[in-house]
């Protein structure tokens, strides 16, 4: 038997030996585990539904030029999501230190974890994302479309083979770039260089350049040749990109691991000097003064500033570049707000941390500090779909009145809804959570896949309602229709609001996310 | 006339689901005087400290603190209580003085920045007054938690734990608190596994045990022996 002091494990299997028992340990503390393996089910449903349903969708019987058009430029363009996919894992790793981690960074300081057990880790954590999962749905919709019924299935893998080696290439970028990020001005080396490479797309884009350029990238290639007989050898192509990013990912993993957490390091001692308490215009001081340690809560937090730039950022450039119609555009505000909320709505309180017990003592009235939180998780979801919308308008131009109420209309219910769903979720369900690492989520990784399961499918299902309605002739109709759907989430989010103000139930609040 | 006790505590029952933390506990603490909370780890100090701090709302049972009923008046109670708790506290990505701005501004005081200052030297924070507190180690997070409950000087000081992991120092600044608090006429309840600072800081002694009180006593008398038996 190996003793336990015998110089450390990192090889492969025993990596691969660890990050089961690791996965085995969070299977074990779910909470739900009936909802846990009933979202999985629901998960690999709708991935199969993806799959399969658009090609049951004949374009030509339905004899439509527009129609056609935007199939011919889908299938003209599919090189381009498979690079989207690839670009989104490489964001995706990048503004979370490298990739989701199995055991937070306190709970596995006690334990022998190698960086390899992180790398594995991330990797199998990478799926349980909002954006992953949106993207790999979107792309198999969109090769079911295009695709000849008699290759559909040869396709389809194709396309499971290319997220995989996507993630895997995305993964490994991402621990590199964390590298970088730990080194002395990593940080701004890391800024410079992602900026450069948005204004060079920008710059290639506006000189036309983008297009023919991503055309010719092999993604084209791999998207053609997925729909011949020849998919077999693009899948075994593919397959060992993944194996190979996934055993070279290890090393800049090892680097990463290996180097202290300037950005996290400099935040932790960052120096706030004193402001004088706010004198609202409206509402009171107190108010005032809440919502000022609670946005620079978010604010300060290494992990919530990435991601909300990101989400901000992102997907406003794929609508400025890629040229959205306002139907698509449509349903990205709910996306971002929802990837907004995912960062820490869904589980609001844990912003105080330790410090909820703290806060409890604090003589203020309870409705305020619910109003509070509720507002600041507002405000970041507004600001990141705000973004979004303000680049789709500076590529498409304002759009006819009654797609710009829907737009409008769209926008403000999938903002209230997702308030008032992750508001009750974050009383109903509260976690300790220590969001110190941009590594961390604010829930438990089972939980985070059904939050953003359900929050991108109710937000893309509302979004697709508004799409619909836009097409009609009538302006005042979106914003009629939009009042039941504020009407429901106001109820909710009110009933969320007297569950909080319970004492009983405000307790286990506080208890549960302090852990104490 | 005698003054009412600042603190009474009556049958309380705090139960969590199917865990009932605190069982029955009394307890009356004075204003003017020190009260040590002793007990083994589960004994419900902590839990019982929360209640009179407002945070956890008792199950039944009565308790008031200066005066104000904790089951139906918790902000009042709030107003009035400067509480230490026994674990974290802090908001992480906040300084020391956000914490003392919001706790002085939500207890409406006026020219607390003085006194802040004052706090802070005294357990050797100055220095880190404008640095977020997700750096610090236990005992800087001990010091000022201690620095919080005492800002507003309450007139119910309730310490949990405030020596756990505090250097010789911080330990003498925090007794130096209790011992103005006391001058000042406040009533200080103080909960500890340490019982000679216990004693050292406090008049009175309380002790509980399985959610129970199972003695209460003048400090002096409880000796080392006398304690293990309560315990055992």
């Amino acid at each position: 038997m190996r003793s336990s002091t015998e110089a450390p494990r990192d090889g492969w299997a025993d990596a691969a030996r660890d990050t089961a028992h690791l996965v085995g340990f969070r299977a074990r503390t779910v909470r739900r585990p009936g909802a846990a393996a009933f979202g999985a089910i629901v998960g690999l449903g709708l991935t199969v539904v993806f799959a399969l349903a658009p090609a049951a969708f004949d374009t030509a019987a339905l004899d439509q030029p527009a129609l056609t058009r935007a199939v011919d430029t889908l299938r003209d363009n599919l090189g381009g999501a498979f690079i989207g996919v690839l670009l989104l894992a490489v964001s995706s790793s990048m503004s979370s230190g490298g990739g989701r981690e199995l055991l937070s960074r306190s709970e596995a300081a006690i334990h022998p974890v190698s960086p390899v057990t992180e790398h594995l880790g991330a990797l199998l954590l990478a799926p349980l994302n909002l954006a992953w999962l949106v993207q790999m749905w979107a792309l198999l919709a969109v090769t079911a479309l295009v695709t000849p019924p008699d290759r559909l299935l040869g396709a389809q893998v194709v396309v499971l083979a290319w997220v995989l080696a996507a993630t895997a290439l995305g993964q490994a970028l991402g621990w590199a770039a964390e590298g970088v990020r730990r080194t002395p001005h990593g940080v701004v080396t890391v800024r410079v260089v992602s900026g450069a490479i948005v204004v060079a797309l920008a710059g290639l884009h506006l000189a036309g350049a983008l297009g023919p350029l991503v055309r010719a990238l092999p993604t084209t290639w791999i998207a053609e040749t997925a729909q011949t007989s020849s998919w077999p050898l693009v899948v075994v192509v593919l397959l060992g990109i993944f194996a190979a990013a996934v055993a070279l990912g290890a090393r800049p993993a090892a680097w990463a691991l290996g180097l202290p957490p300037r950005e996290e390091l400099r935040v932790q001692s960052g120096v706030h000097e004193a402001r004088h308490a706010p004198e609202p215009r409206w509402g009171s001081p107190e108010r005032a003064l809440l919502r000022r340690l609670d946005r620079g809560s978010v604010w300060r937090s290494v992990g919530m500033r990435r991601g909300l730039i990101v989400l901000g950022i992102g997907p406003g450039l794929v609508a400025l570049v890629a040229g959205l119609q306002w139907s698509s555009v449509m349903l990205l505000p709910g996306l971002t707000a929802s990837g907004a909320a995912l960062l820490f709505g869904v589980n609001a309180w844990c912003l105080d941390g330790k410090g909820m017990v703290w806060r409890e003592t604090l003589p203020v009235g309870a409705h305020d500090v619910f109003d509070v939180r509720a507002l600041v998780v507002l405000e970041c979801m507004a600001a990141v779909s705000a973004t979004t919308v303000v680049m789709a308008l500076l590529r498409n131009g304002p759009p006819p009145l009654v797609v710009g109420v829907s737009v409008a209309a769209c926008w403000l219910v999938v903002l209230v809804q997702v308030l008032a769903i992750v508001m009750s979720w974050s009383v109903r369900s509260p976690y300790s959570a220590d969001l110190s690492s941009p590594r961390a989520t604010p829930a438990p990784h089972a939980a985070m896949a059904g939050y953003a399961g359900k929050l991108s499918l109710v937000t893309t299902l509302t979004g697709m309602v508004f799409t619909t309605v836009s097409t009609g002739p009538w302006a005042w109709l979106p914003a009629v229709l939009a009042l039941p759907f504020l009407a429901w989430s106001t109820v909710r989010l009110l009933r969320a609001r007297r569950r909080w103000l319970a004492p009983d139930e405000r307790a286990r609040v506080v208890l549960t996310v302090a852990a104490v | 006339m005698t003054q009412p006790p600042a603190v009474v505590v009556r049958d309380l029952h705090v139960r969590f689901g199917d865990v009932e933390a605190v069982s029955g506990v009394d307890l009356t603490a004075d204003s003017g005087r020190a009260t040590a909370l002793l007990g083994r780890n589960g004994a419900g100090k902590s839990t019982t400290m929360k209640v009179l701090a407002g945070v956890v709302p008792p199950t039944s049972g009565v308790v008031t603190v200066a005066g104000r009923d904790a089951a139906t008046d918790a902000l009042g109670v709030k107003r009035v209580v400067g509480y230490c708790p026994d674990v974290g506290g802090l908001v992480p990505r906040a300084t020391p003085w956000e914490h003392l701005q919001l706790s002085a501004r939500l207890r409406r005081m006026d020219a607390w920045e003085e006194r802040g200052r004052d706090l802070l030297e005294r357990f050797e924070l100055g220095d880190v007054a404008h640095r977020v507190v997700g750096g610090f180690s236990h005992g800087m997070s001990r010091r000022l938690s201690v620095v919080l409950a005492a800002l507003h000087e309450p007139s119910v000081l309730l310490l949990d734990e405030p020596f756990d992991g505090v250097d010789p120092l911080g330990v003498e600044a925090t007794l130096e608190v209790v011992a103005d608090a006391r001058a000042r006429g406040a009533c200080v309840l103080l909960s500890t596994h340490l019982r000679d600072l216990a004693l050292e800081a406090c008049g009175d002694a309380v002790v509980l045990r399985g959610g129970n009180r199972v003695a209460a006593m003048e400090a002096a008398d409880l000796t080392g022996e006398a304690y293990r038996a309560l315990l055992d």
